[in-house]
């Protein structure tokens, strides 16, 4: 039975998009000043600033992590700032960290920022951090390894295994667009698509077509956490964090044994359950950050709400969509929000807490009080799940 | 040979003798001596047991299609001139995985479960990659 030790308090975003033109500084001034209001803090109540790192960005990545956002930004009270990267689970642990620093008495507020712009990088600069991203430099790159071609081997075995059909694939696209449609902060915000127009979209590799791949995108956003117990004080909407777990799985795909994605899931699952003390029945949405349709089905049979091979129908008849009744993903994941390297796994904490408080407009579950937040790394290596509820429990 | 534009291994001082192999047409193994593994990718320490006392064994070369992708677009620029290629993890008859290349066939014919034979593509003086082709017999 958990007893929340952190909580979000505050969130802050910039809508996910082409805006070459933005810098990443002014987003990072937009998204950090919007989090702290808020809040309903002053900045200078901001003692720590842990960042998700921007992938693909070295340069930025060396400004944030040699302390220049509480310098740019006037945070006179900063005692520490950090770093973090884990690819996709990045943020993941930007929180676990914030929990810590909350706790321990390093800093009463954590601001947790990100910023990516993907549309001022050399395009064959990006497609080679995403060659490379994940993948092993000696036993995998030089076949030819791109992002979009390890999760269609993977995409391939789970058809293969589980008998799911290309029209069920094309249905996640589907659902997650239909969120996105609702969210003005998407990409693809107003953009609903139809299985037809998944499946006649050209084909990027083996099973994946272009709609069921990622389109790169610029964004950010920004998240203040603070103590549980300082929480209810500063704000009537806190988001805790109530139960947390995680596996890993391994750094090269090929090194993954058969069940090893699926196993490492239920085991997040399981832990962060037991952690919050609730089961996958009292969850009201599930926020899975698949990266790509496959994982909103493995995700779903990992926590038990599908049997295995049973999630494509579940999603094709509509389960998960917008009035389903078991909404999942509800900024539509990286396919409906746009992707932001490492920016995902914010968007889809900040839509968490924003379920959780209340704030979510149309995408909003009625009366969400508990919420499950995933994330993972790299091409795979690891699997967090995370429970965030509107009460200490 | 120097005109070999794409990435290649990065190879490191433990897995030379693999890739010495390849160029020799051979497709080594490493083995753990102490508990017997067979160990892919080659280590410095067994993975299993973390004894130093490694060795190499020649596998048979077969193997089958674990999975598979066409790969048709978004590559960079120096895997653009092989489009479209086939991207592949192979079973090898020994127990262990291994990324590669299905070549020698039309990719619409790549199927999971496919039996295949390696073959050994020489692109520079010091590397040799071992691809995979349907089984010939
Ligand atoms: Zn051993």
């Amino acid at each position: 039975m958990s007893k929340a030790r952190s909580a979000i308090i505050g969130v802050g975003e910039v809508p996910t998009g082409r805006f070459p033109e933005r810098s990443r500084w002014d987003i990072i001034y937009d998204t950090c000043m919007e989090a702290v209001c808020d809040a309903g803090l002053d900045k200078n109540d901001i003692e720590g600033v842990i960042t998700v790192a921007p992938q693909a960005q070295p340069r930025l990545t060396a400004e944030i992590s040699f302390g220049k956002i509480p310098e740019e930004l006037g945070l006179k009270n900063c005692k520490d700032v950090c770093i973090g990267n884990a690819g996709g689970a990045s943020t993941t642990n930007c929180l676990r960290m914030a929990e810590h620093w909350v706790t321990s008495g390093i800093a009463k507020a954590v601001l947790i920022p990100h910023v990516t712009v993907h549309t001022t990088i050399p395009l064959d600069e990006v497609i080679g951090f995403f060659a490379t991203a994940g993948m092993d430099l000696q036993w995998e790159y030089p076949f030819g390894t791109t992002y979009n071609g390890m999760a269609a081997m993977m995409t391939q075995r789970y058809m293969y295994e589980t008998g799911t059909t290309a029209e069920e694939l094309a249905s996640v696209v589907v659902a997650l667009r239909a969120w996105a449609a609702l969210d003005p902060n998407s990409m693809f915000f107003g953009k609903p698509l139809t299985i037809e127009k998944v499946l006649s979209s050209p084909m990027v590799s083996t099973p994946l077509h272009a709609r069921e791949c990622n389109v790169l995108a610029d964004g950010g956003g920004a998240m203040v956490v603070t103590s549980a117990e300082r929480a209810a004080d500063i704000t009537d909407t806190p988001v805790y964090k109530l139960g947390h777990g995680v596996r890993y799985v391994g750094a090269a795909p090929v090194l993954r044994h058969d069940d090893s994605m699926r196993e490492s899931w239920r085991g997040a699952f399981k832990d962060a359950f037991e952690q919050a003390g609730v089961t996958k029945d009292d969850i009201d949405v599930f926020e899975f950050y698949g990266a790509y349709p496959m994982g909103q089905c493995v995700m779903l049979e990992a926590a038990g709400i599908c049997e295995l091979g049973d999630s494509g129908k579940f999603i094709m008849e509509g389960c998960t969509s917008p009035g389903g009744k078991v909404p999942c993903a509800t900024i539509g994941d990286a396919v409906g929000r746009g992707h932001t390297g490492s920016g995902v796994s914010m968007a889809n904490y900040i839509e968490t807490a924003r379920q959780i408080m209340g704030k979510a407009g149309e995408r909003q579950v009625p009366d969400c009080r508990l919420a499950l937040a995933t994330a993972s790394g790299g091409s795979g290596m690891n699997t967090t799940a995370t429970v965030f509820g509107r009460e200490i429990r | 040979m120097s005109e070999y534009s794409k990435p290649l291994p990065a190879v490191q001082p433990w897995s030379r003798p693999f890739w010495e192999g390849t160029r020799e047409n051979r497709l080594l193994i490493q083995e753990c001596k102490a508990c017997g593994a067979k160990i892919f990718y080659p280590r410095k320490a067994c993975p299993e047991c973390w004894s130093a006392e490694l060795g190499w064994s020649e596998a048979c070369g077969r193997g089958k299609v674990y999975t598979f992708t066409v790969t048709l677009t978004g590559v960079e620029e120096k895997f653009a001139g092989d489009l479209p290629y086939v991207l592949a993890m192979i079973d090898l008859d020994e127990g262990i995985r291994m990324m590669g290349n299905v070549v020698e066939c039309d990719p619409g014919d790549v199927e999971i479960g496919m039996e295949v034979e390696v073959v050994f593509e020489r692109v520079t003086d010091e590397i040799t990659l071992p691809k995979w082709r349907p089984f010939r017999g």
